[in-house]
């Protein structure tokens, strides 16, 4: 009976091979004809220009320049801003630094900025820069600002920032 | 109630007084002398009178006249035994025990057709789950168990969570069917496991490709379907308790399982409960983005869970009836990941570090009740079939309130609420119109009721019903060559049901006013679909070699959140807009399935060829809604291949060794995501298996030690948003023995299991949690009993 393994074996491994190059052909044939974009678009803020950087002190009733750089390597396509209220400590920023959040607190009625742009011409390099003049009439307090940008694949990328808002 | 019970059974009485008669009944059932189990197969006779036994061992000799007999008893693999039996009106059951013969001979028998013979004669590609298997691979989730079987895998949801994946197909393209009924629940949802208890199942039918033919919508990609247990043995009772216990997440099971016969009537029950803690991961700290989450001791954080079962059914069988109702309730809590909730990254107050059992917030809890009732009745020529089924699916998720974008901070933590109620009704007839065809018509009806709560907004309320018949043949060419060809038609309606917010949205008006909305996130709408779908498939058997193909087209209806979602999923970061003019899926696929199978080694491949005309799935666009990036529900043409190769081997008396290998290639070939593969592919993967019988030691029997060895390449085929997987290899072991603690008692069995023996940090690519960079549990040292009653 032990004489036979290796022939068994063998048998076994043909099948395995066969099948397996099958499936091999099958990938490699219907692959090439399509460029795939498998690459995420990029964001940050961690440039000298950059706003706002984490933990940064914003003041009611001035206006400032939301800038963020964002890249990709085939075509941006749309990006959002997005600023809301953290007077729960709901959540927390991806920057490197960490705030000093002020107590928690109910919102009566809290600054919200939702608004969402497109990048026209498929560029692969672009800076965002929305001008924002913060409201007189809303909460002070901790706030977050999130960045968020596509490309025209659907990948997106996101940043996240705490920031504070002073009378 | 009682007149009624006692007018049942005096009615039931009388007819089996009345068959008696003229002519009397043989009844019995034939035994494994050395392990009590039933043979299935076993060929009794003497002349005329022939008879084959059951899977449970059990047969009847009709119409024999007084007198005394000498039968025959016989099946492969057991010394024939003669037995004279005195046919008169003191007539009891006879209970037959053979002996296994010395040469053991892993052959099907000649005479009659055995369960195993039938599934080789089946055009069909399926795959059969012993009870044996569930209870030697338990894991922590039924479909954990079962996606040790090549081509299965799961989405798991934690460590107490998990559904069903064919051939990288899941959510509502896998239909789940217990008893003959379709499992209803909220499948489509990302964080949704299968509400079935893992315990007291005896056999599961795994479809591995299209079966709308008989299942209708939803078996689109595959079944599992877990059969009705095996009727008990005629004047038995019988039961087990099994206890189970593991390291990684401090879980504590019990299961308790009761079944008894009388002549006639029998019920089973079934008690289960099992309490577990946060799982641990093999990392201290999870980096997900630009986040860092550090996990204390391991833990990942609320992750704690339990669930508690019950079952009963009640049956009753005779010669021309059998029907058995089953209730059963499924009730579990489960906490999510604390950090993370979907992508959402959250901090809280809650000191979730104080316990690794307590669940605290986000935690769903979800009560599947399900009634069914299975009716057979056997008359002269033809078979009928009913299963009726009512099932209450009861989700509701909870998560700290927290406002987002122009909604306020909700007054409670009850997030999402789901209540579900299908009714189904499945008849069948099957027939034998000449030796040659075995026919089978039948019906499926199924109505769905889904009402919707809470202060988050997912999909829309509906009320769904679906009709299908069918008809099947099996022409049996000659008796190594079956041809099965069947069609069916299936009509349903979705109504959804309109949906407001409960708080107003700020509009910016292109005038420069600004107005404030309450915002319709679905409509009113009947959605009307019919297909028609089909099967043809051959099967040949040579010697060893079964050889199958199989030809099909199945389809799936679309589902009410891909039609008519139209909101914001917070945790998950997109905003979904589903689309009202979806057509139903359908699905082309070839399937090939070769095995040969000696008494030294077995091998199979069963590849498949695949095409998706309109394969729906919630495509990320380019574009935003309030700077959440827009998910569409859009439909593409999908080209799918791939396949499992399996090898075993018994290299000497007590050493077997198995393989299998898993493949499945996808392609979008139309669409936005043209070239993309699909969301949720797994990866390749093999699995090498070594096990080994070691010699009787002090009240150990049948001790075995079993090694096995994943190995699972890398994920590279993606589609947005996901992320690529690395290939991981991974070692688990196990070691089962008999105890023979009780005299004259049946052994009591244990296993005990190691998994990811050298606690290796790997990532699943099809996991829920794979999205937050979060690994696969860690080392587990589990230990599992069962004692028999």
């Amino acid at each position: 009976m032990r004489f036979l393994y290796p022939y068994k074996m063998q048998f076994t491994l043909k099948y395995y091979y066969f099948i397996l190059s099958m499936l091999l052909i099958a990938s490699c044939s219907s692959d090439d004809s399509i460029d795939k974009d498998e690459e995420k678009p990029t964001i940050t803020v961690n440039y000298t220009d950059g706003f706002p950087q984490g933990c940064s002190v914003l003041t009611k009733g001035e206006t400032y320049n939301f800038r963020a750089q964002v890249t990709d390597n085939k075509a941006l396509a749309s990006y959002s801003i997005d600023i809301h209220n953290n007077f729960d400590h709901h959540t927390h920023d991806d920057q490197v630094t960490e705030c000093d959040l002020e107590e928690i607190k109910d919102a009566v009625n809290p600054f919200i900025l939702m608004e969402n742009y497109t990048i026209e011409n498929g560029l692969t390099s672009y800076e965002i820069n929305v001008s924002v003049t913060i409201p007189n009439d809303i909460d002070a307090g901790d706030y977050h600002c999130a960045y968020s940008v596509t490309d025209e694949t659907g990948w997106q990328a996101r940043t996240s920032i705490d920031i504070k808002i002073t009378d | 109630m009682l007149k009624k019970t006692l007018s049942v059974w005096l009615c039931f009485s009388l007819c089996t007084i009345a068959f008696a008669q003229d002519s009397w009944l043989i009844k019995g059932v034939v035994l494994n002398a050395n392990t009590l189990q039933p043979i299935d197969g076993a060929s009794i006779s003497r002349g005329n009178l022939f008879s084959i036994s059951s899977d449970t061992g059990e047969f009847t000799l009709k119409n024999v006249k007084q007198g005394s007999y000498d039968l025959v008893v016989s099946s492969m693999g057991f010394t024939s035994k003669t037995i004279t039996i005195q046919v008169d009106s003191k007539l009891k059951d006879v209970i037959i025990y053979l002996e296994e013969s010395a040469t053991n001979l892993d052959e099907i028998e000649v005479l009659g057709k055995s369960k195993k013979r039938e599934r080789m004669e089946t055009p069909v590609v399926s795959y059969n789950v012993s009870e044996t298997f569930l209870e030697e691979n338990r894991e922590n989730s039924l479909m954990q168990t079962l996606s040790k079987i090549p081509g299965v895998s799961t989405i798991n949801i934690g460590s107490g969570q998990s559904k069903p994946v064919i051939r990288g197909l899941g959510f509502n393209r896998v239909a789940v069917v217990q008893n003959g009924i379709k499992h209803e629940a909220q499948q489509w949802g990302n964080d949704h496991g299968l509400e079935i208890d893992q315990y007291g199942i005896e056999n599961i039918q795994i479809i591995k490709g299209p079966a709308s033919l008989v299942y209708g919508s939803d078996a689109i990609a595959g079944v599992v379907d877990i059969q009705p247990n095996a009727i008990p043995d005629i004047h038995s009772f019988s039961g087990d308790i099994n206890l189970l216990g593991e390291t990684n997440n401090d879980l504590l099971g019990v299961s308790a399982g009761v079944q008894a016969r009388t002549h006639n009537w029998f019920y089973r029950g079934r008690l289960t409960y099992r309490d577990y803690g946060d799982y641990k991961v093999p990392t201290d700290q999870i980096s997900y983005e630009n986040y860092i989450f550090n996990l204390h001791d391991n833990n990942l954080r609320n992750t704690a869970g339990k669930e508690a079962d019950a079952s009963f059914s009640l049956g009753y069988i005779n010669d021309n009836i059998q029907s058995e109702t089953t209730f059963s309730n499924v009730n579990a809590k489960n906490g999510f990941f604390a950090n993370a909730h979907g992508l959402e990254v959250r901090t809280s107050d809650i000191d979730y570090d104080s316990s690794n059992r307590d669940i605290d917030l986000p935690y769903h809890k979800v009560n599947h009740f399900k009634i069914t009732n299975n009716i057979t009745i056997f008359s002269e020529d033809h078979t009928f079939y009913f299963d009726l089924g009512y099932q209450n699916n009861l989700r509701a998720e909870h998560s700290e309130a927290v406002p987002h974008g122009y909604m306020p901070k909700p007054a409670n933590t009850k997030e999402r609420v789901f209540n579900k109620n299908t009714y189904a009704l499945n008849v069948r007839d099957a027939f034998k119109p000449n030796n040659a065809h075995d026919i089978v018509l039948g019906v499926n009806m199924e109505f769905q009721d889904n009402n919707i709560g809470g202060w988050g907004f997912l999909i829309p309320e509906y009320n769904r019903f679906t009709f299908g018949a069918f008809a099947f043949d099996t022409f049996k060419i000659n008796s190594d060559l079956h041809l099965l060809a069947g069609i069916r038609y299936d009509f349903g309606r979705v109504d959804t049901k309109a949906y407001y917010d409960w708080f107003p949205s700020t509009i910016n008006n292109e005038d420069g006013s600004t107005s404030y909305v309450y915002l319709q996130r679905a409509q009113d709408k009947s959605l009307d679909f019919g297909n028609f779908s089909g099967s043809v498939g051959l099967s040949y058997i040579l010697n060893h070699t079964t050889f199958k193909i199989n030809v099909g087209k199945s389809f799936r209806m679309p589902l009410a959140n891909e039609l008519a979602s139209d909101g914001v999923n917070y945790h998950m970061y997109r905003y979904e807009k589903g689309n009202l003019d979806l057509d139903p899926e359908a699905s082309y696929q070839i399937d090939l399935d070769i095995d040969h199978t000696t008494s030294a080694f077995s091998i199979g491949v069963s590849p498949f060829v695949n095409f998706f005309e309109n394969f729906i799935y919630l495509n990320p666009t380019s574009g935003y809604y309030e700077t959440l990036q827009i998910y569409e529900y859009t439909q593409s043409k999908v080209f799918r291949i791939g396949g499992e190769i399996r090898a075993s081997t018994t290299v000497f008396e007590n050493l077997k060794l198995d393989a299998s290998a898993e493949y499945v290639y996808s392609r979008q070939t139309s669409g936005a995501k043209e070239g993309f593969t699909i969301p949720f592919s797994p990866p390749l993967s093999g699995l090498l298996s070594a096990r080994y019988q070691f010699k009787d030691l002090l009240f150990l029997s049948k001790p075995q030690l079993i090694a096995d060895y994943r190995i699972t390449a890398s994920q590279e085929e993606i589609v947005p948003p996901e992320e690529v997987t690395d290939g991981y290899q991974l070692f688990n072991m196990s070691f089962l023995a008999e105890l023979n603690l009780f005299k004259n008692n049946s052994p009591v069995e244990m296993r005990v299991k190691l998994n990811n023996v050298f606690n290796t940090k790997y990532f699943d690519h099809t996991s829920f949690y794979r999205l937050i960079d979060v690994p696969e549990a860690g080392r587990n040292l589990s230990l599992s009993l069962t004692i028999p009653l």
